[in-house]
C-alpha cells in the first residue's frame, strides 16, 4: 500500500513575553511611520535599504535576539526573532541593510565562525553596525551552485580568493560578504565536495564591488570582484571542502521565514484601509479570500518554525511554505489590478498607487532568490520519494 | 491529564484507523453507492462506539476532545467513509448541548447552512434544502429558530416529507418540507449555540473531510506515478509530473495547516456553537483554503493519473467527486472569503480615523 504523505504544521507556544515584544514593536514602528522616520515600502527586505535604521533596531536590542549574551545577543527564543521579523516586514521598514546578517550569517559565524569572529563581529551585528552579504551566486552558477568558480587557493597563512560574486544584494553597504568558493579541484563525479565558505573583509585589497541597477530600479545588487584577494587561515568558516553542507543546511532554515509570504503584506494592508468604506460583496470575496490565504501560509510557517524549535530538520515542509507563500505575494498584487489598475510610474502622492507599482515591478525575484521554485518543487518531490 | 488524554484519543485513532481499513475498502465504497448497504462497517463503527466520540460520557458519551473528533472525521474521510459517521457525530453532540437523550443509532443534522426552520406554537415550519439525511436513519435531529434562539426538534423520518437526493459523490441528500410539523421532542433553549455557530462546526467538519480526502488523494497519486512506466521510465521521474505532485502537496499541506489551526481554535473555544467572531477567522480561513484547494488537488490528481483515475473502478473518483460536493456545503470558499472580507472592512469603519494603520494586520495576526 502507498505511504502515508502527510505534512502536520504544529502550533508554536506563544507566552506572554512574545506578545509583549510584538506590541512593543509594533507601537515603535508606528511611532516612526507618525514621525516620519520611514516611508513605508514593499518587499522591504530587499528593497528598504537604511543604515540608520537598522542601527536603531540594534539599539533596541532587536537584532541577534536568539544568539549568546556573551555574543551580543539576548538568548530569547527564535519564536521571538520571529514575531520581530513579522511586524517589520508587515510594516514596510526599511531592513535590508541588516537582515542577511541578522538571518543567516550571524548564525553561520555562531555555528562556524572562530572564537575571534564570534567575539568581534556578532556584538557589532547584534548593534546594527555591521552588515554581512551573501557570496554564492556567480555569473555562471544561478540556481546550480555547485558550479561556483570562484577558486581559493591555499598561500602562506591562508588563502588567495579569485572570483566573481553576482546579485549579493546590499554589497555596496556591507563591510563582510560570506564567500563560497572550490578549494580543491572539481571532480563531476562528487561535484558537492571541495567547496569551502569564507568570512572575507569588502575593504580588503583586490575587491572591487560594482553596484547593478534591477528593474525597479533600485540599485541593491552587486557584482563582486575577488582579485587574488588574500585572507588568513582563520577567515575559513567551518571546515575546509565542507561549504556545500554547510550552505544547504543555512538555505533549509531561511526558506519558510515570514519573508517569504509577507513582502507584499504592506499593499494589502493599506488597500484594505481604503476599500473598507465602500467593499460590497465581491471586493469583499477577493479581499477577504487573499486574508485568508495568508492566514494559512502564516499557520505552516509558523507550523515549521516550531518544527525547528523541536530540533527536527522540516526540508520539505520549509520548501512548502517558500513555494506556495512566494506565489501568493505576487498573487496580492495581481489580483489587487482588478480594483486598482497598475500603469503609471509616477504616483503623485497616492501611497498605495507607489506600493502596488513597486511590487509589480519587484515581484518577479520573489520566486527566483534563495533557490528557485522550481528547485523548491524538486525538493519536495524528493521528500515524496520521487526522485 | 493532558497527556493521558492524548493517549486515549490517539487509540480511539488507531482503533478506528484498523476498523476503517479492514472493512471499508474501495470495493464496499462504490457497492455502498449501488446500493448495497456496508452491514459489517456500519455495525463495527458501532461496536466500537465511535458516534458518541463527542458525547460527554455523562450522558454516556466517549467523552473525546473536539478535536479527536475533527481528526475522526479527518480519518474517516481517507477512506471515503461509506457511512454517516460524521452526521451522527454532529448530531449527538448537538444532541448532548441540547440536554435531549440520545439513543444508539444513526442520527443525522437537518440543516444545510440555510435559513432555519421556524417553532411557532409548538409547529414546525420551514424547508431544509440540503441535508444530509440517509434512508434508514432512526432519528433526525433539528435546529429551529424560536424567535432567533435556537431550540432541537427531533423526529422520526417517517413523519416528514422528505424527498432523497444524492450528492456528486452518491452521498444521501434530502430536501425537507417541515410544514406545521409536531416534533417528537423539543428541547429548551440551548444555551451558547446560534445558527452562526452551527454554520461554522459543520464548516469546519467538511474542511475537515476535504483535508482528509486530499491526503488519501496524493497518496494514490504518489503511488501511481511511482508504479506507472511509461516512455520506458516511471511517470514520476519525469520533472512535468513532479512538478504537479509537488503543487498538489503543498495546496494539501496548506489546507491541513489552515484545519488544524481552526481545529485548535475551536476545541479550546468555552462555546464552540457560539459562532463567535473570535473562531469566524479561523473557521473562514479553513473552509476557504480547503475548498480551493480541492479544485487543484482534484485537477492534478487526475492529470497524474490519465484515463485510469476517470475509471469507476479506480477509487481516485470517489475522493474527488465527495471533495467537489463537500467544497460546496456549508459555505464554499466565496461564501467564506466574502464573509472574512466584509468582518474585517465592518472592524475597520469603526476604529478612529488615523488610528488604522496596521489594524488589517493585527486582526490577520490575532
Amino acid at each position: 500500500m502507498s505511504e502515508t504523505i502527510r505534512f502536520n504544521f504544529p502550533a508554536p507556544v506563544i507566552d506572554d513575553s512574545v506578545d509583549r515584544l510584538r506590541k512593543e514593536v509594533r507601537a515603535f514602528l508606528q511611532e516612526e511611520i507618525r514621525n516620519g522616520g520611514f516611508r513605508p515600502v514593499t518587499d522591504c527586505w530587499c528593497s528598504g535599504i537604511d543604515p540608520e535604521f537598522s542601527r536603531k533596531l540594534g539599539q533596541r536590542g532587536w537584532l541577534g535576539v536568539t544568539w549568546p549574551k556573551e555574543y551580543g545577543g539576548r538568548e530569547l527564543s527564535a519564536l521571538h526573532r520571529y514575531v520581530i521579523t513579522e511586524e517589520l516586514l508587515v510594516a514596510g521598514a526599511p531592513v535590508h541593510a541588516h537582515w542577511i546578517a541578522d538571518r543567516q550569517s550571524g548564525p553561520l559565524i555562531l555555528a562556524t565562525g572562530t572564537e575571534e569572529m564570534k567575539r568581534t563581529l556578532l556584538p557589532r551585528i547584534a548593534a546594527g553596525e555591521c552588515f554581512v552579504a551573501l557570496g554564492l551566486s556567480e555569473p555562471e552558477s544561478g540556481s546550480d551552485l555547485a558550479s561556483v568558480r570562484t577558486r581559493a587557493y591555499p598561500v602562506e597563512g591562508g588563502w588567495e580568493i579569485t572570483g566573481t560574486k553576482l546579485w549579493s544584494s546590499g554589497a555596496q553597504i556591507c563591510q563582510y560578504m560570506t564567500v563560497l568558493a572550490r578549494t580543491s579541484e572539481r571532480d563531476d563525479k562528487k561535484r558537492h565536495e571541495g567547496l569551502t565558505q569564507f568570512l572575507v573583509p569588502l575593504d580588503s585589497p583586490g575587491v572591487s564591488v560594482r553596484g547593478i541597477r534591477d528593474m525597479s530600479g533600485v540599485e541593491h545588487f552587486n557584482e563582486s570582484h575577488f582579485e587574488q584577494v588574500f585572507v588568513p587561515e582563520n577567515a575559513v568558516l567551518g571546515s575546509v571542502g565542507e561549504g556545500w553542507t554547510q550552505i544547504t543546511s543555512e538555505l533549509a532554515l531561511e526558506r519558510a521565514g515570514p519573508e517569504r509570504l509577507l513582502s507584499t503584506f504592506v499593499v494589502l494592508e493599506k488597500a484594505f484601509l481604503q476599500a473598507a468604506a465602500t467593499m460590497n460583496g465581491h471586493q469583499a470575496t477577493v479581499m477577504g479570500g487573499m486574508l485568508a490565504r495568508i492566514r494559512a501560509l502564516r499557520a505552516m510557517s509558523l507550523g515549521v518554525a516550531a518544527l525547528l524549535e523541536q530540533g527536527q530538520y522540516p526540508e520539505v515542509e520549509a520548501s512548502l511554505v517558500k513555494d506556495l507563500g512566494t506565489r501568493f505575494e505576487q498573487d496580492i498584487i495581481e489580483r489587487l489590478r482588478e480594483f486598482w489598475p497598475i500603469q503609471l510610474k509616477q504616483s503623485f502622492g497616492d501611497d498605495l498607487h507607489y506600493l502596488l507599482a513597486d511590487s509589480l515591478l519587484r515581484q518577479p525575484s520573489f520566486t527566483l532568490r534563495g533557490g528557485t521554485n522550481e528547485v523548491l518543487k524538486g525538493i519536495i518531490a524528493r521528500g515524496m520519494g520521487l526522485r | 491529564m493532558g497527556f493521558e488524554m492524548e493517549q486515549t484519543d490517539q487509540l480511539i485513532l488507531d482503533t478506528a484507523q484498523r476498523l476503517f481499513a479492514d472493512h471499508c475498502g474501495a470495493d464496499v465504497v462504490n457497492a455502498t453507492e449501488n446500493g448495497t448497504e456496508p452491514t459489517r462497517l456500519l455495525n463495527a463503527i458501532f461496536e466500537a462506539g465511535l458516534p458518541l466520540a463527542w458525547v460527554p460520557e455523562a450522558a454516556g458519551g466517549v467523552g473525546g476532545s473536539l478535536a479527536l473528533g475533527f481528526n475522526l472525521i479527518r480519518k474517516a474521510a481517507g477512506f471515503a467513509l461509506a457511512a454517516p459517521l460524521a452526521e451522527t457525530m454532529v448530531a449527538n453532540r448537538v444532541l448532548a448541548e441540547s440536554g435531549l437523550e440520545m439513543e444508539a443509532s444513526w442520527t443525522v443534522l437537518v440543516f444545510d447552512g440555510g435559513p432555519l426552520p421556524t417553532l411557532a406554537d409548538g409547529k414546525i415550519t420551514g424547508l431544509v434544502e440540503n441535508a444530509p439525511v440517509y434512508p434508514g436513519v432512526a432519528r433526525l435531529v433539528v435546529p429551529v429558530s424560536d424567535q432567533g434562539i435556537i431550540r432541537i426538534a427531533t423526529f422520526v423520518p417517517d413523519t416528514l416529507e422528505i424527498e432523497h437526493r444524492e450528492s456528486l459523490a452518491g452521498e444521501s441528500r434530502a430536501r425537507i418540507q417541515l410544514n406545521k410539523a409536531s416534533p417528537l421532542e423539543l428541547s429548551p433553549v440551548v444555551d451558547g449555540m446560534s445558527e452562526h455557530g452551527l454554520m461554522q462546526f459543520c464548516a469546519l467538519v467538511r474542511a475537515c473531510q476535504i483535508a482528509g480526502a486530499m491526503e488519501k488523494m496524493n497518496e494514490l497519486t504518489v503511488a501511481y506515478v511511482k508504479e506507472r512506466q511509461q516512455f520506458g521510465r516511471a511517470l514520476g521521474k519525469f520533472q512535468a509530473i513532479q512538478h504537479k505532485v509537488a503543487d498538489s502537496a503543498g495546496e494539501s499541506a496548506l489546507a491541513n495547516a489552515a484545519v488544524e489551526q481552526a481545529v485548535r481554535e475551536l476545541s479550546e473555544h468555552p462555546r464552540p456553537f457560539s459562532g463567535s467572531a473570535d473562531s469566524l477567522l479561523s473557521v473562514a480561513t479553513a473552509k476557504v483554503v480547503a475548498s480551493e484547494a480541492a479544485g487543484t488537488v482534484s485537477r492534478l490528481a487526475h492529470q497524474c493519473h490519465g484515463a485510469m483515475g476517470f475509471s469507476y473502478e479506480y477509487p481516485l473518483q470517489q475522493y474527488s467527486r465527495r471533495i467537489w460536493s463537500w467544497r460546496e456545503e456549508y459555505g464554499s470558499e466565496f461564501y467564506w472569503s466574502e464573509r472574512i472580507g466584509l468582518a474585517v472592512a465592518e472592524e475597520l469603519k469603526h476604529s478612529a480615523p488615523g488610528q488604522n494603520d496596521g489594524r488589517v494586520w493585527e486582526i490577520v495576526s490575532r
